[in-house]
């Protein structure tokens, strides 16, 4: 019997091509769609559950409130890893893991005999400092060394496998052991080799140095190690908890240790135990140079994939339940023959199954093209060999069971409900055609139509506000003007000496040294207090840092008073408007003149500057004050490109005089436009996502349409022939035709159009500055819409329209 | 074989309500060859669906092989149908997508025949037909005769009780319709029962008992 079903099922696939590859192509976007999403969820939720026990580890993280503003931090002050094991009970391990200060890189060298000069590995990243019980609480496995002392001593380092094939191609794994490396200027012995963890992780260490190192060197007092009352997100700790250790109570006894040792400094903060499973997700606790997924991104990647799954789903409803008529004598035959409508179910079932399973086939093997295509969204270390992993294929059977299910049930249904004695008198057409099964494919097409002009909608608004953010005034120039950092604790007089000789350049307008830029992705705020006479207070404020010439590089204008003055004199202060408002004077000159309580310091306030944005036009603009500081960021302003001496080469030579001075550094510059549009790197991507989303929806929708028209169309050429022969014109037939899908496609306007006003304006809240949404944006979907549903089904209607009428008269 | 008693059957719509079949009673014995002629809407093919149990009747009695199955349900149906009825439909109804051989396998697979015996059993019906060289053809590729051999063919690889055939030369020319006929006469002469609706005179020469009907109602009986 299956053999027969697969037969019939086979041939008549196989006969109706045009549908099938119209409900294949439909199927398969929507399942290429739900694989490549399902595949990035699945990753992101696999982060580091690999681990044994691991609901019993906790990275402990710190929750302060300064004055009303709520802090976070992964950083923990650097002693509490050795203190607790021996005053807090119920911890099984404890594993303090630090990172390199700056940019957690650090530049590795080896100095080998043989070789004429050192070979050198810059900016490498992945270097912890860390105990032998890291390599324990993670399950790794041991390829050479004594995995219980390799790190016990000073100046020595682990290495991962494919760091040790790295640094030292031609040895085996026992050979490295011994192996001297040169991190900065600390030297340190290779003391074990361990196998790179496989799976997702954000334990991403692959270089071990250990922890005793700190102390044996330098580094001690720069990763303050006996300081209780302060601390850096370089200092991380995590704790594998006793099998019986409530975490709640273990909280409680580490606040009580800490507050043992803390001071006055450190009694607004609180000692969290920060789960494992919450690490790869919890913006508040970023790691450096990590990497966070967040949820409502992967939520609304959930919903992007099963919207387009259901638009394939209800493509394959529509085209079956559509060509219903041409599988009604095989039922009749079959039911008359015996055949039960259960059989007749699971035949039709069946087919769905088998088009699925192609169509899962097409979509599995284009993955690994979908993940390069979209390489921008893919996170890091995803690759399409991920999709073979156990877990995963039980989602794929799971996809495939599921599509199956709800694109062939409705169908099936509907075609094992014939009746043979309708069949066998003909009478099908009249079943299928007009009555309550096109209504229901008619609710399906305008549900289609509906999800693809809410992503019309959706990614019409949010490019709109990309756009406006971006363009929108920042209150400062951002054009022709870029930064970059020179090394910190180097010579005050290099950097004095490269500011002018950047200064002096023809290309270059203005230069200034400081440290973030008027708008910038790191956010420095400041305690600062004001006394009215009556009460003190106390506006969250941020800070910038600059030169005498930082207000001019970036065009930044004072409403009142003057710059800060040059020479090295910081006992002056500016304010923005904003500021001056919060400390409650109307107009900026009333502040003039005013003195600061800042760092225990009276200061005064020399100037105002006007109001600009130190953040994306998500934020509103807060109080910010501007010190006088050289620092070690350079912020050049280029002459408008004029005289033909372009940009680059100006760039190119203050490249040249920056490794005059800093020959082992990378020059690194970035515009200070392009730093703004990365503000809304993510609203870019996903309004990148949703132009996807739009464009593949339209698409399955169409193609939908397109079945639709066709069958419908060749349903009516008797009507078409009759109405020819009595003088109908081939454009009243087009309309004729056309008009009836146009009037769903309508329909579907009006209903997305309130859901998308419901759901952008919530987007929308987001942002301090942003676009009212105009009818226009509403006006023009629905016409892109009915442009497109025109000419799909248009052109099957031009062609119904010119055939000879003779041809479906005889036909019939 | 067939005792219907007071047979009833409407077809309704919103507005209206058609009598197709008006306290109609017929008997067939088994062995018998019986047409049933009328005008068109006289209730015929309604009668023969009843019959072969695809449609319901509204009121009466419908005893087959002397088994009450006005009241069966959908299952009983088909399964009685299956093992017991054979059908031959003017248009043939033949499966586009399965070839001469599958189409004649159909009933055998539903009544679970292995696939062996169906081997046999088809290629010895397909040869009784004459249309064994056609056996990997799909229907599309047969002239009408030769598809409504293959219909037949169909109607008989169970060995049916009784033969259903709704006007089986309608579609036919002189000739083929008369093979058909001829089939239909030594199936009957082995002992099928055959009920067959037919508008021709010259068709319903081969049956031994001639039902006139009109407007829902025996007309009259003849026997051949």
């Amino acid at each position: 019997m299956i053999k027969n079903f697969f037969t019939t099922t086979y041939r008549h696939l196989w006969r109706n091509k045009l549908f099938t590859v119209l409900n294949l192509l439909g199927l398969s976007i929507g399942i290429s769609a739900a694989l490549v999403i399902s595949l990035i969820v699945y990753y992101e939720f696999s982060f580091d559950t690999f681990q044994r026990d691991s609901d019993r580890i906790y990275r402990i993280v710190i929750d302060a409130n300064f004055n009303g503003v709520e802090g976070h931090s992964v950083g923990v002050p650097a002693p509490l890893g050795s203190a607790i094991p021996n005053e807090i009970t119920g911890i099984e391990q404890t594993v303090p893991v630090f990172q390199f200060q700056g940019d957690a890189t650090i530049h590795v060298r080896i100095d080998e005999d043989h070789a004429s000069k050192p070979l050198l590995f810059k900016k490498q990243k992945d270097v912890v400092f860390t105990n032998n019980d890291y390599f324990r609480l993670l399950g790794y496995q041991w390829i050479s060394g004594q995995q219980s002392s390799a790190l016990a001593q000073p100046f020595t380092v682990v290495l991962t496998q494919s760091r040790a094939r790295l640094y030292f191609p031609d040895l085996s794994p026992t050979a490295v052991i011994g192996k001297q490396l040169t991190y900065n200027d600390l030297t340190l012995t290779v003391s074990g080799v361990v196998g790179d963890l496989d799976k997702p992780t954000d334990f991403n260490g692959r270089e071990f140095i250990s922890l005793a190192t700190i102390e044996a060197s330098s580094l001690k007092e720069n990763f303050m190690m006996d300081v209780w009352d302060d601390w850096m997100a370089y200092s991380q700790l995590y704790v594998k908890l006793s099998a019986n250790q409530s975490a709640q109570a273990f909280q409680a006894q580490l606040n009580t240790f800490y507050q043992q040792h803390n001071t006055e400094r450190g009694k607004d903060i609180t000692l969290s135990l920060q789960p494992l499973h919450d690490i790869h997700f919890n913006r508040l606790y970023p790691n450096i140079g990590g990497r966070i997924a967040q949820k409502s991104t992967l939520y609304g990647l959930m919903a992007v994939a099963a919207f387009l799954l259901a638009l394939g789903c209800i493509n394959f409803i529509n085209l079956t339940t559509a060509q219903a008529s041409q599988r009604a004598k095989e039922i009749g035959v079959r039911k008359t023959m015996g055949s039960s409508k259960r059989q007749l179910i699971q035949q039709f079932l069946g087919e769905t199954v088998v088009m699925t399973s192609v169509a899962t086939v097409l979509s599995i093997l284009s993955i690994p093209i979908i993940l390069r295509l979209f390489s921008k969204f893919i996170p890091e270390g995803l690759t399409a060999d991920f999709m073979f992993q156990p877990g995963y294929l039980f989602v794929l059977l799971l996809l495939v069971a599921v599509v199956s299910f709800l694109s062939g049930c409705y169908p099936a249904l509907i075609l094992s409900g014939f009746t043979p004695t309708s069949v066998l008198r003909n009478q099908v057409s009249g079943l299928t055609g007009q009555t309550r099964h096109a209504g229901v494919r008619k609710i399906l097409t305008i549900s289609q139509f509906a999800i693809a002009q809410f992503f019309i909608l959706a990614t019409l608004i949010v490019s709109q506000q990309i756009n406006y953010s971006i363009d929108s005034d920042m209150g400062f120039d951002t054009g022709a003007i870029f930064k970059f950092d020179t090394p910190r604790d180097t010579a005050e007089t290099k950097s004095r000496q490269l500011l002018h000789t950047v200064q002096s350049l023809p290309g270059v307008e203005l230069a200034s040294t400081g440290f973030h830029a008027p708008a910038d992705r790191g956010v420095s705020f400041t305690t600062v207090s004001f006394h009215n006479g009556t009460e003190e207070l106390k506006p969250t404020t941020q800070i910038r840092w600059g030169d005498e010439h930082y207000l001019d590089v970036y065009g930044i204008k004072l409403v009142a008073g003057r710059n800060i003055s040059p020479g090295d004199a910081t006992n002056e202060l500016l304010v923005n408007e904003q500021f001056v408002k919060e400390i409650g004077f109307q107009r900026p000159e009333e502040a003039l003149g005013k003195f600061l309580n800042w760092n225990g310091n009276a200061v005064p306030i020399v100037g105002i500057m006007k109001d600009f944005h130190h953040q994306s036009t998500r934020s509103s603009i807060m109080p910010l004050l501007f010190q006088k500081n050289n620092g070690s960021t350079f912020h050049v302003r280029l002459k408008p490109n004029r005289d033909g001496q372009s940009w680059s080469h100006a760039i190119a030579q203050i490249q040249k005089a920056y490794h005059g001075l800093y020959p082992d550094e990378d020059f690194n510059y970035q515009f200070v436009d392009e730093m703004i549009a990365q503000f809304y790197e993510h609203e870019q991507a996903t309004a990148s996502l949703l132009t996807w989303a739009m464009s593949l929806s339209i698409l399955i929708s169409c193609l939908g349409l397109l079945g639709l028209a066709t069958y419908t169309i060749n349903t009516r050429g008797k009507e078409i022939g009759i109405r020819k022969v009595l003088g109908a014109t081939v454009g009243s037939i087009v309309q004729l035709l056309s008009k009836d899908f146009v009037k769903l496609v309508v329909i579907a306007l009006v209903i997305a159009s309130p859901i998308a006003w419901w759901a952008m304006n919530s987007w929308l809240a987001d942002f301090a500055y942003r676009i009212d949404m105009e009818w226009w944006m509403f006006a023009g979907t629905g016409l892109v819409a009915m442009v497109t549903a025109a000419l799909t089904v248009g052109s099957q209607a031009i062609r119904a329209a010119l055939a000879n009428p003779v041809d479906s008269l005889r036909d019939e | 074989m067939i005792k219907i008693t007071e047979l009833q059957k409407f077809y309704r719509t919103e507005e209206v309500e058609t009598v197709a079949l008006n306290n109609l009673s017929i008997h067939v014995k088994a062995g018998e060859f019986v047409a049933v002629m009328g005008p068109s809407g006289c209730g015929k093919s309604t009668l023969l669906n009843i019959v072969g149990l695809l449609d319901d009747l509204d009121n009466g009695s419908y005893l087959f092989n002397s088994i009450e199955v006005a009241k069966f349900n959908e299952r009983k149906r088909s399964d009685l149908r299956k093992h017991n009825i054979g059908f031959v439909f003017q248009s043939f109804n033949l499966i586009d997508e399965l070839t001469v051989f599958e189409n004649v396998e159909l009933p055998l697979i539903y009544t679970k025949v292995p696939a062996a015996e169906r081997k046999k059993r088809v290629e010895e019906v397909l040869e009784k037909v004459q249309i064994m060289h056609r056996r990997n053809h799909f229907p599309q590729q047969l002239s009408g005769g030769q598809q409504q051999r293959v219909a037949v063919a169909r109607a008989v690889v169970n060995n049916p009780k009784l033969i259903l055939a709704d006007e089986p030369t309608g579609n036919l020319d002189s000739n083929n319709g008369n093979e058909v006929m001829q089939l239909l006469t030594e199936l009957n002469e082995q002992g099928t029962t055959i009920v067959m609706v037919t508008h021709s005179e010259h068709d319903a020469r081969y049956a031994d008992r001639i039902i006139r009907m009109l407007d829902g109602q025996v007309l009259m009986e003849t026997v051949g």
